[in-house]
């Protein structure tokens, strides 16, 4: 922290790009501090950063609900929750697997997990499967060749990058969309995917790339006619920050929303920010109408809600 | 030249005792001879071309702009006509959707190169006309072009005295050329009338589309109801009719492959532009996960624009249009392009009707030809009573599922501009805009 205050301190908060190019600090803060410069410049010019940045480009943001649960029923009882609270999109973990290459059972218990969802989803509800990277490329391959038909968004994180070549051969294999982004650091590895056929949506982790990132990243993939659903588990300035991004490009398709099972959890993050910002109607998150980020954030409940040191 | 001089000249390096010999030339502008300063009009050689050429010269060049009200209002006719001094003229078409003063004006911007010149070497004008535009295609270069080289065919159908199918070799079928109207249809029973009609009429073939604008991910209703869509089309026109379904670049390699995927079974003729044209990569992706032959290329320009397609073995059709790749003699180029890959050609045609006149030519001479296209309707509509009014004959209205071939010389037809006079030029209008749900831009 204090080598980044001391690259930042006296500088324009308009140079965002290259003060960030001059800054050696981890992701994560680059990325923070990516949103709060942008934060600035909007607030100077009186306008959302979204306008700043050739916006907007879209008057809402289709919303997608991170589902939790380690069980059907835990799952269940959160699509069900989110759907009442306006979410019409859902991010479904595949059951927990406890060893690899066991194709059919896979299939089976994910299969269940899925028409179990679509049955209370609703008929206008969409599904992402996600598998966290935590499938063998074989797995996953399964996977998404039994899934072709269930028109799901995306298969998302369907195994590690560890090995690109294994990954391709998902994508080869079936026409089930496939999502990868939140374990790729470097903007360079979707460049490769994409040039391979590897990849159906990028999914550049907010929290890594920050909103200029996230908007180079969606830059490379547009000519490939790839869309753009950045990754997001952080908290809800990131979510004002991904609204930008969304009203920003061309190419959005959705954007993740942490939905936390706690209803504490839920209010914590409204009291930050303001209600409004992650309220879902439709499917559809709005878009913040104030200058900078559009949020104002209470620095009081900031505190309360600190983490203390042990 | 001695021995020495000339092995040292032809392996391209100067010897130094013939280097410090010759005389210091200055280059003939600058040491930075790029286009700053043009050339003469009339380069070294012209005079000499010109005498192995014919007597024949253009004298005037004249546009049109047509709107013909009841049509697509996006489309008004771009016309051009050239003059001679034998009283010959040479009708071409250079529609271009949307853009329609553009092209008239690009047109206009090739007046002092055809004024005055021979239009029999159609093939040198048109590397003229290309290589010197300096940016090269483009669709309102591209268009421009296509104009004037089927002027410039018309005018050497008519100096020889024999059709242009006939300057080409053919005609491959003397009934005409097969062809394909749209499936204008909103129910299963209006398709249902409509396989009658055609079983009446020996019609072959119709196109369909897709019923929706379509993000780059989609949502399981979308693609449900797109697939549902086709699979009526093939229910109400039933096994024996070919059905191409045009995608029209709305959806993206994803999407339009999911959606393929479950439409194999319909043994579709084609699906047309499953993606947007400017990534072949993009679009091999699709060719390499579904059986069902993909056509693409409406929007390309020259054979160059359609190489990379061919290589990468991507299409089973090409479907260059007349009135935007550069005209018969680009037509042609890419059909031949296409034949040595064993790739078919179903020449698109949606605007005006002298471009589709000309690309029957072509179709009807051309080893590889499929279809053609013309965007007709199993019943005539506005524009084939206009053009029947134009022309004195039924243009692009099919016999037994055929377009029939005009056996007069040139493009086969008579036309006197003030025919034009009742449908002056409305101008350019926009081809349609379309939106996402959320206010985005959608590809239509």
């Amino acid at each position: 922290m204090p080598a980044l205050r001391s690259g930042i301190q006296g500088r324009e908060a308009s140079s965002f790009e290259s003060i960030r190019r001059g800054l050696t600090a981890s992701s994560a803060a680059l990325a923070g501090l990516d949103m709060a410069m942008l934060d600035l410049l909007g607030k100077f010019s009186k306008a959302p950063v979204y306008q700043v940045l050739g916006g907007p480009t879209r008057y809402q943001a289709r919303a997608l609900a991170s589902i939790e649960g380690e069980t059907d029923d835990a799952v269940i009882a959160a699509v069900v929750q989110a759907r009442a609270t306006g979410h019409r999109a859902f991010l479904i973990p595949v059951p927990a697997s406890h060893s690899p290459n066991h194709g059919a059972t896979l299939v089976n218990a994910t299969r269940q997990r899925l028409d179990h969802v679509r049955s209370v989803a609703g008929a206008d509800a969409d599904l992402v499967l996600g598998a966290g990277g935590k499938l063998t490329p074989g797995d996953a391959s399964t996977l998404a060749a039994a899934f072709e038909r269930l028109h799901l968004l995306w298969f998302d994180e369907p195994c590690q990058l560890s090995n690109l070549s294994a990954a391709y051969r998902i994508s080869s294999e079936s026409v089930t969309p496939v999502g990868f982004g939140r374990f790729a650091a470097e903007a360079g590895i979707f460049q490769e995917m994409l040039r391979s056929d590897a990849i159906d949506v990028v999914r550049p982790d907010l929290g890594l790339h920050g909103i200029t990132l996230c908007r180079r990243i969606a830059a490379v993939a547009e000519p490939y006619y790839v869309a753009a659903a950045p990754f997001h588990d952080g908290g809800p300035i990131a979510t004002a920050a991904a609204l930008h991004v969304a009203a920003s490009i061309p190419n959005f398709f959705i954007q993740q929303v942490p939905y936390p099972m706690a209803e504490e959890d839920r209010r914590m993050r409204a009291r930050l920010t303001g209600e409004s910002l992650e309220m879902v109607k439709d499917g559809y998150l709005q878009l913040p109408r104030g200058p900078g980020l559009g949020i104002t954030v209470d620095e009081a409940a900031f505190s309360e809600y600190r983490e203390r040191e042990p | 030249m001695n021995r020495r001089r000339f092995l040292s000249s032809a392996s391209g390096v100067l010897a130094a005792d013939t280097l410090a010999a010759a005389p210091l030339r200055h280059p003939r502008s600058s040491f930075y001879d790029c286009a700053l300063e043009p050339h003469a009009a009339l380069p070294p050689g012209a005079d000499a071309l010109a005498a192995f050429g014919s007597k024949v010269r253009i004298t005037n060049l004249k546009t049109f702009g047509v709107t013909i009200p009841g049509a697509p209002p996006d489309r008004p006719y771009v016309f051009v006509k050239l003059e001679t001094n034998e009283g010959l003229v040479g009708w071409g078409e250079g529609t271009l959707e949307g853009k329609a003063s553009a092209v008239l004006a690009c047109i206009n911007d090739f007046r002092d190169f055809l004024i005055g010149a021979d239009p029999m070497p159609v093939e040198h004008h048109w590397q003229s006309m290309y290589v010197h535009s300096f940016y090269r295609g483009g669709p309102v270069i591209g268009s421009a072009i296509s104009a004037i080289d089927q002027a410039l065919w018309d005018l050497r159908g008519k100096i020889l005295g024999v059709p242009v199918y006939k300057l080409l070799g053919g005609p491959n079928d003397p009934e005409g050329v097969r062809g394909y109207y749209i499936a204008k249809a909103r129910t299963l029973d209006d398709l249902k009338r409509l396989r009658e009609t055609a079983s009446d009429k020996g019609i072959t073939a119709f196109k369909g589309g897709l019923p929706n604008c379509y993000e780059w991910i989609e949502t399981n209703q979308k693609i449900t109801e797109a697939i549902r869509h086709v699979e009526t089309l093939r229910e109400g026109l039933g096994p024996e009719i070919d059905i191409a379904v045009d995608f029209h670049a709305k959806t993206s390699p994803t999407v339009a492959s999911v959606i393929i995927k479950e439409l194999e079974p319909l043994h579709l003729l084609w699906v047309e532009e499953p993606c947007p044209p400017e990534n072949v990569w993009a679009m091999a992706r699709i060719a390499r996960r579904v059986n069902t032959p993909i056509a693409t290329g409406e929007r390309l320009v020259a054979s160059y624009g359609v190489r990379e397609l061919v290589e990468q073995g991507v299409v089973d059709i090409i479907q260059t249009d007349a009135n935007h790749v550069g005209g018969i003699t680009a037509l042609w180029k890419v059909a031949a392009l296409a034949n040595v890959s064993a790739i078919s050609m179903a020449p698109h045609a949606c605007e005006g009707p002298i471009g589709m006149l000309a690309s029957l030519h072509v179709d009807a001479s051309i080893p590889n030809f499929l279809i053609q296209e013309c965007c007709g309707q199993a019943d005539p509509q506005v524009r084939d009573k206009v053009w029947e009014e134009w022309f004195g004959f039924p243009v692009m209205r099919m016999v037994n599922g055929k377009y029939p071939l005009p056996d007069k010389p040139g493009l086969g037809f008579d036309l006197n501009e003030d025919a034009f006079k009742k449908y002056p030029f409305a101008g350019s209008k926009p081809m349609s805009r379309v939106f996402h749900q959320d206010g985005s831009v959608a590809e239509w």
